[in-house]
């Protein structure tokens, strides 16, 4: 049988599907809803976020779940431009996979920075 | 030999507005572009956390600004809608024998909104109580 390079992407298309199941409506809750209405006081401010953010298990967290969303989103991405009626399926994949692995660099290179 | 196959028209950007089934997956589909743009903001925050205070107080203004306030309310909408969506699927993902029979879906999707209400706890706490 033929080897396929296709489990890669799968392989992070249904983690990063499984994990930001769980994982991305408290976030988005928590970094995007909550400090708009005022709620956990100054839980988002700069000197918490740096300790918090400074833990290198949140940081291997974070990394985790960024990552991942970012090849799911990607892989998710691709099959929307064919749903969409856009049919180049090649350009589409190096672009979302290309802006994927640079979403990945960025997240190491700024957990790196803090 | 000279067939001619029917081959139905669809039109191609347009094919899932007839029906609801198809409307819900494209909905569905559209959540990626949600967690895609939400996932850079969030690259972006850390590079803001990282260069100091003014860039990051920068960074929360524009997330609740009128925009970032629309922009999250809709992520967080299609989140939940990803969210009960790859749970409903898990059962025909994930099959798990016990002896001779297999774990009912309803156990396993039960689960898996037990550990989600979970996780969704401990991440409240870890915000309320930092």
């Amino acid at each position: 049988m033929a080897r396929s390079a296709k489990a890669v992407p799968w392989f992070l298309f249904a983690a990063g599907g499984t994990v930001i199941a769980f994982i991305l409506p408290v976030m988005i809750f928590v970094t995007g809803l909550a400090p708009a209405v005022g709620l956990f006081g100054d839980a988002l401010s700069y000197e918490t976020m740096q300790a918090f953010v400074g833990n290198w298990l949140i940081k291997l967290i974070l990394l985790g779940v960024i990552v991942l969303a970012a090849w799911h989103a990607a892989h998710r991405l691709r099959v929307c431009a064919h749903d969409f009626g856009i049919r180049a399926d090649h350009t589409v994949a190096i672009v979302v996979y290309s802006v994927a692995a640079i979403a990945t660099a960025a997240t190491i290179i700024a957990l790196l920075m803090i | 030999m000279s067939r001619k196959p029917y081959v139905r028209e669809v039109p191609k950007t347009t094919w899932f507005l007839k029906q609801s089934r198809y409307q819900h997956y494209m909905l569905h589909e559209i959540s990626s572009i949600f967690v895609a743009i939400y996932t850079g903001i969030l690259i972006v925050g850390l590079f803001r956390l990282a260069q100091g205070p003014e860039a990051w107080n920068g960074w929360l203004a524009a997330v609740t600004s009128p925009i970032g306030i629309v922009f999250h309310v809709l992520a967080f909408v299609f989140a939940l809608l990803h969210t009960t969506s790859w749970f409903k699927a898990v059962p025909q993902a994930m099959r798990i024998q016990r002896g001779e029979s297999f774990v009912p879906g309803n156990l396993i999707v039960g689960v898996h909104y037990g550990v989600w209400a979970a996780v969704s706890v401990v991440v409240l706490l870890l915000a309320g109580v930092a």
